[in-house]
C-alpha cells in the first residue's frame, strides 16, 4: 500500500514538472564571467559583475534565448594572469560555459585569450588588448580600440587648434599602447608630441616627471592611466599650478573617477562611451534607447547609473545572446561564427558591425569626450 | 615504516599513473594539479636553500621568471623547441645565481633576504622596461606548447604525466642531494657557519652551488609553467609570488623536502574552496594560515609524522 | 621653469615620500629592536590608519579627534595581535614568525576589504591653503604635515627611550632580554608597548601621507616594501639610520626619475640597494 502511494506520488510529480512547461524542459545556458574583485584592480570588477549579471536578468525577464534561461557563473581573478588562466579553465571545463566575458588589463586578457583559443570557446574582454583575429580568433572586445580614444580627443583639439601635446606615460600596458596611438595619428591631426616621460602607477608623486615636461611647453598632457594615478597627475599639476587640460583614459568614465577628483582643478579630458551622457545624444543615435532603458534598470537595482565598464560588460552579454539567437544551439565553435557574423547591432557602447578581420565592432565615431565640472560629466565647450 | 621511506618514490609514481584512470579529471582539474607540481618543484628547491643551507629567500620568483621568459621568448619568437629552450634557461639562471649568489650570500638572514628582494624586483623591472624583447607588462604571447620530439604534450592528461615526472625526478633528486656529501655541508653550514669553516669547508662556494641549483629548479618550473600558459606576464613573477613560495615552505614543514611540496600542493588548491566565499576568500584564507601556523609549528608535514607516529610507534631500532 | 626650481621640486617630491618611508621604517626597527621580529604587516596598519580616520572624517568627527582616534585604534589593534598571535609563539624559528605575520598581514587586508571595500577613499589635507612657492618649486602644505609629524614622533621617540624608565626599561630589552628581566623589568610589557608603538606609528605614516594619495586595501604592500629597503641601508637596529636611510631614499628615487630616466628608475633603486648590502652589510649607520 506505501509502495503504491509513494510511486503514485512520484508519477504526479513528474507530470507535474513536464506540464509546468518549456521553462523546465531545457537546461539554462551558461555563460561565464571573469571578473577582478581582489587585487589591484578590485575597483573595477564589480561594476562590470553588476552590469553583466542585470542584463543576464534582462533577457530572461525577456523570455531568455531560444527558449532557455541564460545563467551567468562568474568568478575573481585575483588581477593576476595566472589566476584568470586557472579561473577560465574552470569555466570552460568545469562549468562547461557556451561562451565567456570579462578580463579588466591586458595581461589579464592574455591569459585567458590563451585558454579560449585553446579550447574554442569564443570570449569577449574589455580591456585595452588589441584583438588580432589571425591570433585569436575566438576573442572579441567591446572595450574601444585605444586609437578611438586617441582620435576622439585629437578631433577636438585639431578644432580648438591645440597642436602640442606632451606624452606622461604610465611603465606598463596602457602606457605602451597610449604612446603608440598617440604617435600614430599625431601628424594626421596636426599634432606635436613635444616630449615623453614616464612614471611608476604606484608612485605618491610626479611633480618631478611634470616638471620636467613643463619645460616642453605643451599645450595639453595625455597619460593614457586609470583611476588614482590619472587623480594624481592632475592634483600634482594643481599643485604645481601646472594650467594646461589633462587627457587620460577612457577607463576613467565612472563615477568612483569623478570622487577622486573631486578636489582637482586641472581640466581633465576623459573619452567616453556615449553611456556616460545620453541626455547629449540627439534621439536619431540609435544607441540612446539602449543607454537609457539599462539606466533606468542599473539605477533601480543598484542606485547608481551605468558607467563605461557596465556597458561593456552589458554589450558583451547582448552579443552572446544574439550570437546565440542566431545559431539556435549551444555549439560553441558555431556560437564564434554567429558572433562573428553580427552586423549592425545596436549596443551600449556603439552600433557592432563584426568582420573576420575586425573583432572589435565599433568605431571612432561611438567615442565622445567628456570633462569634469563640479562632480558631473559634461561636454567640453 | 622504512619501506614507505625507500619506496615513496613508487608510491607517488602509482599514485600519479592511477589517478587520471579513477578520477577521469577534466583540464581544469589536471590543470589544478599541473599549476600545484609547478609550484612544487619551486617550493622543493627553495626548500633546498632555506629549509637545508638555512639561506632566506624572499626574490625567489626571480629565477621562476628567467626560465619562464627565456622559454617563452626562444619558443615564440625566434623557433626555438621548447626542451632546447629550457635548456637555455637553466643555463641562463645557473649563471645568473653564480654571479649574484656570491657577494648576496655573504649577508646575513634579513639583509640577504632584503637583497633577494632586491634582486627580484630587479628582474621583473627588467622584463618589464625591455618591452620589445619581452612584451613589457602587456606580457608574452603565443607560447607554443611543449614538445618533445616532435611530439606535442597539449593535451592536458599528457602535460600532467609530463610535469608530475619532473616532479618526482627533482623530489628523488634533492633528497639525493641532501643525504650526499654536498647535502651534509649544506647543512653543516646551516647550524653553525663559524664551524662549519673552521672544518675546512668553503662556505661561500657550497652556499653558491645551493643557490644556483634552487635557480635551476626554479628555471624549470618557470618553463613548463610558460608553455602551460600560453601566456605570461610579469605581475605572476614579483614579490607576491616569492612571499607566497616563503608560505608553502613554512606551512608545509621548513627543511623537510615533502614538507614544502605538501605546503605547495595545499596553497594552491585551497582557493578551490574558499572561492565560493566571495568577498570573505581573503579573510579566510588567512585565518586558515594562521591557524595552522599557530597550531601545528611543524607545518603540515610535521602533522603528517605526528600522526605516522601515532599509528606505528617508534621503538628505538 | 629653471633648472633650480626643478632640483627643488625634486627634493620636495623626495622629502615628501621619503617622510612615509622614515616614519615606516621606524616602526619597523621599534619592533625589531625589543622583540627581534620583522612585521610584514606593518603595511595593514599603515592602511587600516588611513581609512579609519577617513571614515571618521566623513562622518564629520573633527580632524584632530579623529587623528588621534585613528592612532589609539591602530595601538590596540596592534596590541592585540601581539597577544593573541604572536606571544604565542615564542620559541618558534624567526622564518615561522615571519612567515605568521605575513597570514596575520593577509587576514587584515581581507578584513578591510569588507570594512572599506574596493574603491579608493580620499582624505582631504589636514589644512586648506594654496601650495607655497619656493623658487619656482610649489610646496603642498601637506608636506608641512608630513614633515613636522615626522620630526614629533622623533623627538617623542627619542625622549622616551632616553629620559623616561619605561623608555630605558625597553631599551634594556632589547639588549639583554635575559639581563633585562633578571632586574626585574618585565619582558612581555615591554613587547606589548613595542609592538603598539609600531603600529601606530604605522598607522600615523598611513594618516599622514592619505591626503597626498588615494587609499585602499591593497595601499599598504608598497609603502611596506620601502619601508623595509629604509630599514635595510639604515641598519637593522638604528632608529636614527632608518629616518636618514627613509629620507635618502626618497630623494634617491626623486632624483633619479629627474635627472636620470623615468622608465628604470626602480631598477637604478634596487640596484642601489643590493649593492648597499653588499658593500655595507649592516647598513650605512649601523653601530655594530
Amino acid at each position: 500500500m506505501k509502495k503504491l502511494v509513494f510511486s503514485g506520488f512520484v508519477l504526479m510529480v513528474f507530470v507535474a514538472l513536464i506540464a509546468a512547461g518549456p521553462a523546465w524542459s531545457k537546461e539554462p545556458i551558461k555563460i561565464g564571467g571573469i571578473f577582478s574583485l581582489t587585487g589591484y584592480l578590485s575597483w573595477l570588477g564589480e561594476y562590470k559583475k553588476k552590469a553583466a549579471e542585470l542584463k543576464v536578468d534582462m533577457i530572461n525577464q525577456a523570455g531568455g534565448v531560444n527558449g532557455q534561461q541564460l545563467v551567468l557563473i562568474s568568478y575573481d581573478d585575483n588581477s593576476s594572469p595566472e589566476q584568470a588562466s586557472k579561473v577560465a579553465q574552470r569555466l570552460i571545463s568545469k562549468d562547461q560555459v557556451v561562451a565567456m566575458a570579462g578580463t579588466a588589463s591586458v595581461p589579464l586578457s592574455g591569459a585567458v585569450a590563451s585558454m579560449a583559443n585553446r579550447y574554442k570557446i569564443p570570449t569577449i574582454i574589455n580591456s585595452g588588448y588589441a584583438v588580432d583575429t589571425s591570433r585569436d580568433p575566438y576573442l572579441f572586445n567591446t572595450s574601444h580600440k585605444t586609437d578611438f580614444a586617441v582620435i576622439t580627443a585629437y578631433r577636438m583639439f585639431q578644432k580648438k587648434g591645440i597642436k602640442k601635446l606632451a606624452l606622461l606615460m604610465p611603465i606598463g600596458p596602457l602606457g605602451e599602447i597610449g604612446g603608440t596611438a598617440a604617435r600614430k595619428y599625431a601628424a594626421e591631426y596636426g599634432i606635436t608630441i613635444v616630449g615623453e616621460e614616464k612614471f611608476d602607477v604606484k608612485a605618491a608623486d610626479v611633480t618631478a616627471q611634470l616638471a620636467k615636461i613643463r619645460n616642453m611647453n605643451p599645450q595639453v598632457i595625455f597619460s593614457f592611466v586609470t583611476g588614482e594615478p590619472a587623480a594624481l597627475i592632475g592634483r600634482n599639476m594643481d599643485q604645481l599650478s601646472f594650467k594646461v587640460p589633462l587627457l587620460v583614459s577612457h577607463g576613467n568614465a565612472n563615477p568612483g573617477f569623478l570622487k577622486l577628483v573631486s578636489n582637482v582643478r586641472t581640466q581633465m579630458l576623459v573619452p567616453s562611451g556615449k553611456v556616460m551622457k545620453p541626455e547629449a545624444l540627439p534621439d536619431s543615435d540609435a544607441t540612446k534607447k539602449v543607454i537609457v532603458e539599462f539606466n533606468k534598470k542599473h539605477v533601480a537595482k543598484y542606485g547608481e547609473p551605468a558607467n563605461y565598464f557596465s556597458a561593456e560588460l552589458a554589450d558583451a552579454i547582448d552579443l552572446i545572446a544574439e550570437g546565440l539567437r542566431t545559431s539556435g544551439g549551444t555549439d560553441p565553435v558555431k556560437l564564434r561564427d554567429t558572433i562573428e557574423n553580427i552586423k549592425k547591432f545596436v549596443g551600449m557602447q556603439g552600433v557592432y558591425t563584426f568582420t573576420a578581420k575586425d573583432h572589435h565592432g565599433t568605431s571612432p565615431d561611438d567615442m565622445i569626450l567628456l570633462t569634469v565640472k563640479a562632480g558631473k560629466w559634461e561636454v567640453p565647450r | 615504516m622504512n619501506a614507505l621511506k625507500r619506496y615513496w618514490w613508487l608510491i607517488l609514481l602509482a599514485a600519479i599513473a592511477v589517478y587520471p584512470i579513477i578520477g577521469k579529471p577534466s583540464p581544469y582539474r589536471s590543470g589544478l594539479l599541473i599549476f600545484a607540481g609547478i609550484y612544487i618543484i619551486l617550493a622543493v628547491g627553495l626548500d633546498l636553500l632555506m629549509g637545508y643551507t638555512g639561506q632566506i629567500s624572499v626574490g625567489h620568483a626571480a629565477f621562476f621568471a628567467v626560465g619562464a621568459y627565456t622559454s617563452g621568448i626562444l619558443t615564440a619568437k625566434y623557433g626555438f623547441s621548447p626542451a632546447a629552450a629550457m635548456g637555455v634557461g637553466v643555463v641562463f639562471s645557473a649563471t645568473l645565481a653564480f654571479l649574484t649568489g656570491r657577494p648576496v650570500l655573504a649577508l646575513k638572514e634579513y639583509y640577504l633576504a632584503m637583497a633577494t628582494l632586491a634582486f627580484n624586483e630587479i628582474v621583473v623591472t627588467l622584463i618589464i622596461g625591455f618591452e620589445g624583447l619581452t612584451g613589457g607588462a602587456s606580457g608574452l604571447r603565443d607560447i607554443p606548447p611543449f614538445t618533445i620530439f616532435g611530439f606535442s604534450l597539449l593535451n592536458h592528461l599528457h602535460y600532467y604525466y609530463f610535469v608530475w615526472i619532473v616532479v618526482v625526478l627533482v623530489i628523488a633528486s634533492s633528497i639525493a642531494v641532501v643525504r650526499s656529501p654536498f647535502g651534509r655541508a649544506l647543512i653543516a653550514i646551516h647550524s653553525d657557519e663559524q664551524a662549519a669553516r673552521s672544518f675546512g669547508v668553503d662556505c661561500a662556494k657550497y652556499k653558491t652551488r645551493a643557490y644556483m641549483l634552487a635557480a635551476v629548479y626554479a628555471s624549470i618550473a618557470g618553463s613548463l609553467f610558460a608553455h602551460y600558459m600560453g601566456f605570461i606576464a610579469p605581475d605572476d613573477f614579483g614579490i607576491l609570488t616569492s612571499i607566497n613560495l616563503l608560505v608553502m615552505l613554512f606551512l608545509g614543514g621548513i627543511g623537510t623536502i615533502f614538507g614544502p611540496a605538501l605546503g605547495a600542493l595545499f596553497l594552491k588548491l585551497l582557493p578551490e574552496v574558499t572561492y565560493q566565499f566571495q568577498d570573505y576568500e581573503l579573510l579566510i584564507n588567512g585565518v586558515i594560515l594562521i591557524v595552522v601556523l599557530v597550531f601545528f609549528p611543524r607545518g603540515l608535514f610535521g602533522i603528517l609524522t605526528a600522526l605516522k607516529n601515532k599509528i606505528v610507534p617508534r621503538t628505538g631500532k | 621653469m629653471s633648472d633650480i626650481s626643478h632640483l627643488i621640486q625634486f627634493l620636495f617630491s623626495g622629502i615628501t615620500v621619503g617622510s612615509v618611508y622614515a616614519l615606516i621604517a621606524v616602526s619597523l626597527v621599534i619592533v625589531y629592536k625589543v622583540s627581534q621580529l620583522i612585521c610584514f604587516a606593518q603595511g595593514e596598519f599603515f592602511v587600516f590608519g588611513a581609512l579609519t580616520m577617513t571614515t571618521l572624517v566623513s562622518k564629520g568627527v573633527p580632524v584632530p579627534l579623529a587623528f588621534f582616534l585613528s592612532i589609539i585604534i591602530a595601538m590596540v589593534l596592534g596590541a592585540l595581535i601581539q597577544q593573541v598571535l604572536i606571544r604565542p609563539m615564542k620559541n618558534a624559528s624567526v622564518g615561522a614568525l615571519i612567515v605568521m605575520t605575513i597570514a596575520i598581514s593577509l587576514a587584515l587586508r581581507g578584513l578591510a576589504l569588507l570594512i572599506w571595500g574596493r574603491e579608493s577613499h580620499v582624505l582631504p589635507p589636514f589644512s586648506q591653503g594654496e601650495p607655497i612657492q619656493v623658487l619656482g618649486a610649489a610646496l603642498q602644505l601637506q608636506i608641512l604635515w608630513i614633515v613636522g609629524i615626522t620630526a614629533v614622533v622623533l623627538f617623542l621617540i627619542w625622549f622616551f627611550f632616553e629620559k623616561t624608565p619605561a623608555g630605558i626599561a625597553m631599551r634594556a630589552c632589547a639588549e639583554n632580554p635575559y639581563g633585562a628581566s633578571l632586574m626585574g623589568i618585565n619582558t612581555q610589557k615591554t613587547t606589548l608597548f613595542a609592538w603598539a608603538w609600531g603600529s601606530g606609528i604605522g598607522a600615523l605614516a598611513g594618516m599622514a601621507v592619505a591626503p597626498m594619495l588615494f587609499t585602499q586595501y591593497t595601499s599598504g604592500v608598497m609603502p611596506m616594501v620601502k619601508g623595509f629597503i629604509a630599514m635595510s641601508i639604515g641598519g637593522l637596529g638604528s632608529i636614527i639610520g632608518s629616518v636618514i636611510a627613509g629620507l635618502l631614499l626618497g630623494l634617491v628615487e626623486s632624483y633619479t626619475i629627474g635627472l636620470i630616466s623615468s622608465k628604470f628608475s626602480d631598477t637604478i633603486v634596487f640596484a642601489l640597494l643590493m649593492a648597499v648590502l653588499v658593500f655595507r652589510p649592516n647598513g650605512l649607520f649601523s653601530r655594530s
